[in-house]
């Protein structure tokens, strides 16, 4: 069976998604990238192995998220793809009518218009973390619950309380605040649901007319407080689909397969071996110029596989986008 | 007395050019780097633009190679720009260097303000050699701007990424040599040729996408992050209005159509902003609605906290004239990962509306 595999690596978590030729997900995981997306890709890719079919022959990888280019390097990717284009195709592929699409992930949240398939303009949070999934899980840690907890909890309010959610330090404070005052616990949970959606909607929503249908992927997703604090606020239906968690993975698989039809090439993908082999990281400082930029390097038995992190393309070297 | 002046792309060249001629001592600070931004973050207010800081920290640097009379735009009409020299001034005096500061008006006066500022460096040497000197700053600020658009066109199709970068480098070093005419034509000619001559793909046509927004990100590359250059390398063709060289045509009257294209966009824009703003922002309108035709994205360049840039980015969704624009606010915060991820997902979202187009016309045959 032919297969296409997409691998999404962000800020907080990494996915994988395997989808046959018939835009079928035949297997997918989804796992925590602690900081670490050199190991995590390589454990990831063992745990697809075991989970694919013996039958199951790849014939083209994509990696996407903030880690895209690394990630490509270690996997050999056909294709590197921004994740604002892959989130779109996989939105497209499950409702073809979607009009708006907002992602919510780890470190940043994306709003993308979409109209006749084709996507017109998008917004991505530019200064603030406030709405995102890494705001949250700070929060129930600090009241020490676990995020489906806090989830849960949520949807039991009775009266929300106002948050200022318009940064996370304020939002914080007015929280902590919040609880001296005697609020309930739930309350206060899903009136910080309610800041963020606000908070997202004002910033990464400014200016951009939310059409339905509506879908809402990305991790926090799993968050039904946020859902019903969204379709409060939109006063429309939101739709989260089926393996919402992986969407970037899935466009991305989506995207190298039709990236290998297009160039009738074979997949420069390096097997599942790459698992066990020892990659080397570090870093220097470039002398070139007064800019000093921090150069990182990728190596593998002393030879040297990829560099970026300049400014200009003195020591570029890094698989094509 | 020495003359030091902020850097913007490579104006530092024609006025050069210009002062050797005059024998004015000019002296040309590091072009603006990580330090330059550290040093105008470190000494401005923290709501002031990116040009204003950038432009400080070349200013500091200059006063470090002992210039002593600095050279800044200003004047009323432009935007809180004009107010920028007695401002930087200040902050100069402040922090112990004895400079003189010397604002020129090029807002009211346009180049005659340049002109004055020249006479009056020149220890008022003759009208005739001021003229002649300036023409000939002016030729190479031509060249220059020449070499430059051949660039944007190649970058865009060259088979081996970097080639026409690597030969705008040399053009630039070769232009700032040139020494007579003669030279600089030669100069020009040959690099205009080889780059030509570079081995281009030739199946597609790349797509368009217009540079509109604030002069000075426009046209300094170490404030937006060289953007023009990234988006050739995903291979797009840039195009832009705003080249110095066009600013003095406009400010000599020397259009040769005799018709100002500076009014042509405001005419454009009339219908949704009846007025200029300050800055560019009344252009920023009247060039989206101008190009919307014609190019199949736009790229909106503006420094934070720019009031007239901020105005113009409220209007352009209302337009009925519809093309896709991502704005960029620039400045000391801007990171190459986040700006190239929005690039790569602009220019995916470019691409694939023209497939779409392409597939619905064939439908329509």
């Amino acid at each position: 069976m032919e297969a296409y595999m997409g691998i999404d690596v962000g800020s907080v978590t990494t996915k994988f998604a395997v989808l046959d030729n018939h835009d079928e997900l035949i297997t997918n995981l989804y796992l925590p990238t602690q900081g670490k997306p050199i190991t995590m890709v390589q454990q990831g890719l063992k745990q697809i192995q075991q989970q694919l079919p013996t039958d199951v022959e790849i014939r083209g990888v994509a990696t996407t998220g903030s880690a895209r280019y690394l990630a490509g390097v270690i996997v050999g990717a056909d294709l590197v793809k921004n994740e604002i284009t892959s989130h779109a195709v996989a939105a497209l592929l499950y409702s073809p009518e979607v009009q708006t699409i907002i992602e919510i992930g780890g470190q940043d949240s994306k709003l993308i218009i979409v109209r006749d398939g084709v996507v017109t303009d998008f917004g991505m949070n530019t200064v603030c973390a406030a709405g995102t999934g890494s705001f949250l899980d700070h929060q129930a840690l600090r009241l020490n619950m676990s995020i489906e907890e806090f989830s849960r909890r949520a949807l039991d309010n009775q009266n929300p309380v106002r948050i200022a959610g318009r940064c996370t330090v304020f939002a914080e404070s007015d929280m902590i605040h919040k609880q001296q005052m005697g609020h309930r616990i739930e309350d206060i949970l899903y009136g910080l649901c309610q800041a963020l959606v606000r908070n997202y909607l004002n910033n990464v929503g400014l200016g951009k007319e939310i059409k339905p249908p509506i879908v809402f992927q990305g991790g926090v997703a799993f968050n039904q407080a946020i859902v019903k604090a969204l379709q409060e606020e939109l006063d429309r239906e939101v739709v989260v689909p089926p393996h919402h968690e992986v969407m970037g993975a899935i466009g991305a698989a989506l995207l190298v397969q039709e990236h290998i039809a297009n160039n009738h090439g074979e997949s420069e993908f390096k097997g599942f071996g790459v698992s066990e082999v020892e990659y080397h990281t570090s870093s220097f400082e470039c002398q070139a110029c007064p800019n000093l930029c921090e150069i990182a390097q990728l190596s593998l038995n002393g030879q040297v596989l990829a560099r970026w992190g300049g400014r200009c393309d003195l020591w570029e070297r890094s698989p094509s986008r | 007395m020495r003359v030091g002046m902020p850097h913007m792309g490579n104006i530092y060249i024609p006025f050069k050019a210009l002062f050797q001629r005059l024998n004015i001592d000019f002296v040309i600070p590091p072009v603006s780097n990580q330090r330059t931004l550290s040093l105008g973050v470190k000494y401005s207010p923290e709501g002031l633009c990116i040009p204003f800081k950038l432009t400080l920290g070349n200013l500091i640097e200059a006063a470090e190679l002992g210039a002593d009379t600095l050279l800044m735009p200003g004047g009323y009409g432009i935007c809180r720009l004009g107010y920028y020299a007695k401002t930087q001034e200040q902050i100069l005096h402040d922090l112990g260097y004895n400079v003189e500061m010397i604002q020129v008006g090029v807002s009211e006066k346009k180049l005659f303000g340049i002109l004055e500022m020249i006479k009056h460096l020149s220890n008022n040497a003759p009208w005739s050699k001021i003229i002649s000197a300036f023409r000939f700053g002016l030729t190479k600020l031509n060249a220059l701007d020449k070499v430059e658009r051949v660039v944007q066109k190649v970058r865009a199709r060259e088979r081996i990424k970097g080639t026409a970068n690597h030969l705008f480098a040399k053009a630039v070093k070769a232009i700032d040599r040139a020494d007579d005419y003669d030279t600089l034509k030669k100069v020009q000619t040959e690099y205009i040729d080889q780059l030509n001559q570079v081995a281009k793909f030739t199946q597609a046509q790349p797509l368009l996408v217009g540079i509109i927004g604030e002069f000075y990100v426009v046209l300094e590359p170490f404030s937006n992050l060289d953007i023009e250059n990234e988006l050739g390398k995903l291979g797009v063709e840039v195009r832009r209005r705003l080249f110095i060289s066009e600013w003095t045509k406009f400010s000599l009257f020397l259009n040769p159509l005799g018709v100002n294209e500076t009014d042509r966009i405001h005419k454009a824009a009339l219908p949704y902003l009846k007025r200029d703003i300050g800055g560019d922002g009344w252009e920023s309108v009247g060039e989206k609605v101008l190009h919307a035709k014609e190019y199949d994205g736009l790229v909106h360049l503006a420094p934070f906290t720019c009031m007239p840039e901020i105005i113009a980015q409220n209007i352009m969704p209302k337009t009925k004239e519809v093309i896709p624009v991502l704005t960029i606010l620039c400045d000391e915060q801007l990171a190459k990962p986040g700006t190239l991820t929005r690039l790569e997902a602009f220019v995916d979202l470019l691409e694939r509306k023209r497939r779409s187009k392409d597939r619905q016309q064939r439908v329509l045959v």
